[in-house]
């Protein structure tokens, strides 16, 4: 039997995330298998948390959501680490993302913030 | 009748025979099947694993990534050999560099060599990443585009210690930073900033800092101006032949062969640290980076490397 391969990219390390962001984009053609794992290191704000969606891509430029698929909460009252899978995502993958806290969804503030690392998991 | 003498067996291996190695081969590096231990590079952090403890400048080098050479016009280039790649890119941030580290230790002194097949884009345009009208960017005449003159610069180097650390290094520097085309090869005329000098408190450097040598006064040419391929748009890839020798026995550098070019390097100096660093004894370490001058995406991507010695 061959070896699979693996390799685990570090998208984000250490990084202090606010309002809407997306991750650089990552090639990952030769991967059967994807999965995100975000590791929350802070959060300030009132109850802040991440809403986020796997994006997919032809040519690393032009994106869109993954099948239309699930929008992923990641919460820091919920623990540290989140993980989610991403399957058929042909090429490229990035992650789209806003962090919100209560207030802000009723008044637009964006003051809230969460430190994290996140990490792409692939397996050919 | 005369029997044909045997040639060097390492002829009859297409994936050796594009190589010119010496005596021993320490690594072969084809990304078809893997990523063969280049990793991010990232500055020291403390006994806790806090990672503010990493210097800014050292702290987001980006990961490198197995690369189909993907583009929107024309799908999938493939390598120079398969389909896969390794692909250095930054970030879309005028200072930003991508670096990929290889870490090796000697067994020996002598000489080494470091070959590479490489190609170097910046992105291609398109209405998120805003290229088109970013600085760098020029008029397009359907021949030189304007997406070669945002490429920044490309590097490949050293960390070595024997006791004395020094860095062997080469850079491209396609363009300076202010988008002046250069196309000429460089060194550095002083060591790398460490993350002990800054813990010292003898420097501090910005995020987006040259880790490499920060202050451009400190970079030298060597060698004539030396025209590369790029190919006239950011979609179509091109493998240059690269050969760089070092002596690890005198810390020196030797020559750089890129494709028919071959620069003389006997003369270019390798700035020690009068420093010692602990825990680097037999360090041999290989680097490549990019690194970008405008808010474009910059890419170097490696077919394959091969390292030899003649120990």
């Amino acid at each position: 039997m061959t070896m699979r391969q693996s390799f685990t990219a570090v998208i984000e390390r250490n990084a202090t995330l606010t309002g809407e962001f997306t991750t650089e984009p990552y090639e990952a053609a030769w991967a059967r298998e994807a999965r995100w794992f975000v590791r929350v290191l802070d959060a300030s704000g009132r109850a802040p948390r991440m809403l986020v969606r796997t994006q997919i891509s032809p040519d690393g430029l032009h994106w869109c959501d993954l099948d239309r698929g699930a929008e992923q909460s990641v919460d820091p009252d919920e623990g540290p680490l989140h993980s989610w899978p991403a399957e058929g995502f042909g090429g490229w993958l990035r992650l789209r993302g806003t962090v919100v806290d209560e207030p802000a969804e009723a008044t637009g503030d964006t003051a809230s913030s969460l430190k994290v690392l996140i990490y792409l998991a692939l397996k050919s | 009748m005369t029997t044909a003498s045997h040639p060097d067996p390492r002829l009859l291996d297409p994936k050796l025979a594009k190589f010119n190695p010496l005596r021993r081969i320490l690594v072969h590096d084809d990304f078809n099947t893997g990523t063969h231990g280049w990793i991010e590079l990232i500055g020291n952090h403390d006994q806790h694993g806090d990672l503010d403890t990493v210097d800014a400048h050292m702290s987001d080098f980006r990961p490198p990534q197995l690369s189909s050479c993907n583009f929107f016009d024309v799908g999938t280039h493939g390598a120079m050999s398969g389909t896969y790649a390794l692909k250095v890119a930054t970030r879309p941030v005028t200072g930003h560099t991508g670096v990929a580290i290889r870490r090796l230790t000697m067994a020996g002194r002598g000489r080494v060599q470091f070959e590479t097949y490489f190609a170097y884009k910046a992105e291609a345009a398109s209405a998120e990443n805003g290229a088109a009208t970013a600085a760098g960017g020029g008029r397009w005449d359907a021949n030189n585009h304007p997406s070669e003159q945002q490429f920044g610069a490309l590097t490949v180097a050293t960390d070595i210690c024997d006791g004395v650390r020094y860095h062997n290094v080469v850079r491209y520097q396609n363009t300076d930073p202010d988008h002046e085309v250069q196309h000429r090869w460089m060194y550095p005329t002083v060591p790398e900033p460490t993350p002990r000098e800054h813990f010292e408190g003898k420097v501090r450097l910005p995020r987006t800092a040259d880790f490499t040598a920060p202050d451009p006064a400190d970079w030298r040419q060597f060698g004539e101006r030396q025209d590369l391929c790029f190919n006239e748009v950011p979609t179509k890839v091109n493998w240059h032949y690269l050969r760089w020798v070092i002596d690890t026995g005198t810390r020196s550098n030797v020559e750089l062969q890129v494709n028919d070019v071959v620069h003389d390097m006997s003369d270019v100096p390798v700035p020690p640290y009068d420093e010692e660093y602990g825990s680097l004894q037999n360090l041999l370490n290989f680097y490549v980076s990019v690194r970008t001058h405008t808010d474009v995406r910059n890419f170097l991507y490696l077919d394959s490397v091969l390292i030899s010695v003649d120990w």
